[in-house]
């Protein structure tokens, strides 16, 4: 694979935030140059991106993190640019006000993928993060714009006061999902069950989610089946504590 | 030259360049696309006469359509910028918008000019109509009674050429027709091109202006009327008793070349007694496709 692979040289034994690495434009750096983006590490301070991992490759728009990450939090932070694929997991707050690019994340993601950094109004502002795995709780809360894809379970409060921008979970999404959204969308092609704020409106096929799910299954080879292109959707709107524009697609057998 | 027996002119067919967007139309089944499509590309023949030249360019497999339906290519055509615009949310408005199941997509991705037809057709929504953004693509969904209606944001645009033609001249009026819809079928399903008239084939062919008014844009051609033969200074080589023209409007030259060739190939056949083709002199048009040049193989 053509960019950059970032090796985790050790093992992290402490939380890593690496909310630096990435920001910003990034694309054209060289390994060299990306290795003394910072990072900082929960007990130890401020560390270079190179004193934890081994760069290597030609910076081509994307960049590969191999090894085990769930302690490395923020990883993709304010991203806006080019591709970046993880082997793995990751810990909190992957693609934390991502703004552009592409982050595919092959395992779990911890709590708050997507999200908008605590304090701060806006979450993802655009781009799509994928996670393979399941992500924890209010993944994409307050996303302004974008795509978050979670392949298993979604953790609780998934979209937690989005203001638009789009969740697909694939597995269960667990509770409150979509809560104080203003204009988002939750697709859930597993279980869902929406807030009692949230009024349920009927049930169809979406064609922007065929047009959605078309492209996820060939640009990312996600597993979307014939049921989910095919199917019926119950549409909750919500949520009526908020603006009420914000809905809950649920794929339904009936 | 001639072509199994068939006299190619020396002559050429003079066209214009034209502004050109593709609309990829999709729907439940292939006959809601093609209801949709037929609709929108009715009373489209001529800019002269409808604003807008459109046609059917060809059916989509599944695999082509950017939401796996089933779905029809749609090239629609017009003389400027501003006009093309204008033209296609007026008439994906008035007839896919209504049409059921249907949704609409640019077909011309890579086309740095885009027009707003998604940005100005939203408002049928009234308030109530949302966009998503898939693949870095802004889309509209517009509530209707069925469900939604999905429109792309922005169509593609670029230069074209309309008006590409050749006169298949024959001895009978049957001989021309079934010249005519060999061309026409021949062309059918080419990528790049339409043929605007009815089921491609044209009887009336013009001539710039008028004898009798000032005010007409367009006439009869009266030089290609076996009628006039005797009261008109005739282009038709003896024998000749009816005329239908084929015009092929296209997305480049490239295109329209090789319809001319598919087509003329295909005229070629018993009763037909010659292939000529339209032209105003090459004053009026800068692109000149050379019947015989395009029959040798070579370009415009």
């Amino acid at each position: 694979m053509s960019g950059l692979v970032a090796k985790l040289k050790e093992p992290l034994r402490q939380r890593a935030d690496l909310s630096d690495v990435l920001a910003g434009s990034w694309t054209t750096l060289s390994a060299r140059e990306l290795s003394d983006r910072p990072v900082y590490l929960e007990r130890d301070g401020g560390v270079r991106l190179g004193d934890l991992f081994e760069l290597d490759g030609h910076p081509q728009g994307r960049i590969r993190f191999v090894g085990q990450l769930d302690q490395a939090d923020r990883l993709g932070a304010g991203l806006i640019e080019g591709e970046v694929i993880v082997e793995g997991g990751v810990g909190r707050e992957a693609g934390l006000a991502q703004a552009g690019g592409r982050i595919d994340i092959g395992g779990d993601a911890g709590p708050r993928a997507g999200a908008a950094p605590l304090g701060f109004k806006r979450g993802m502002t655009g781009g799509e993060l994928i996670v393979r795995g399941s992500a924890g709780a209010e993944a994409g809360a307050a996303m302004r714009r974008g795509l978050l894809v979670i392949l298993h379970a979604a953790g609780d409060r998934a979209g937690l006061g989005m203001i638009a921008g789009t969740v697909v979970v694939f597995g269960s999404a667990g509770a409150d999902a979509g809560l104080w959204s203003k204009r988002g969308s939750v697709v859930a092609l597993g279980g869902i069950t929406p807030p009692p704020t949230y009024s349920y409106a009927c049930t169809f096929q979406p064609v922007h989610l065929r047009l959605l799910l078309t492209r996820l299954r060939d640009g990312y080879g996600l597993p979307v089946e014939p049921r989910h292109l095919n199917g019926l959707y119950r549409r909750y709107s919500g949520d009526m504590a908020e603006l009420g524009k914000g809905e809950i697609l649920a794929w339904t057998a009936k | 030259m001639k072509i199994r027996g068939v006299f190619i002119e020396d002559t050429f067919a003079e066209a214009f360049t034209m502004r050109v967007a593709r609309i990829v139309i999709t729907a439940r089944s292939s006959r809601w696309a093609r209801t949709a499509a037929l609709k929108l590309t009715g009373f489209a023949t001529s800019v002269i006469g409808c604003k807008v030249e459109a046609g059917i360019e060809r059916e989509l497999s599944l695999s082509e359509t950017p939401d796996g339906r089933p779905g029809i290519s749609v090239l629609l055509m017009t003389m400027s910028k501003d006009d093309l615009g204008k033209r296609l949310i007026e008439r994906i408005g008035q007839t896919v918008l209504p049409c059921p199941t249907t949704a609409c997509y640019d077909g011309l991705p890579d086309a740095p000019e885009r027009v707003g037809v998604g940005s100005a057709l939203r408002f049928f929504g009234d308030g109530f109509q949302s966009s998503k953004v898939v693949g870095g693509e802004r889309f509209w969904r517009i509530p209707v009674m069925e469900g939604e209606f999905l429109i792309q944001e922005k169509f593609g645009m670029v230069k074209g050429v309309g008006g590409g033609n050749f006169l298949i001249l024959a001895r009978s009026a049957d001989a021309a027709l079934a010249a005519a819809e060999a061309a026409a079928d021949s062309v059918a399903s080419q990528s790049g091109v339409i043929l605007p008239f009815p089921g491609g084939v044209v009887r009336s062919g013009s001539k710039v202006g008028a004898r009798s008014s000032k005010t007409m844009i367009a006439s009869t051609n009266d030089t290609f009327c076996p009628t006039l033969r005797a009261v008109t200074r005739t282009a038709l080589p003896e024998g000749v008793n009816s005329v239908l023209e084929i015009v092929i409007d296209g997305t480049d030259a490239a295109a329209i070349v090789t319809a001319m060739k598919t087509g003329i190939d295909a005229a070629c056949q018993d009763g037909v007694v010659a292939i000529s083709a339209g032209n105003y002199g090459g004053k009026l048009g800068p692109h000149h496709f050379y019947l015989r040049k395009i029959m040798r193989g070579a370009t415009e």
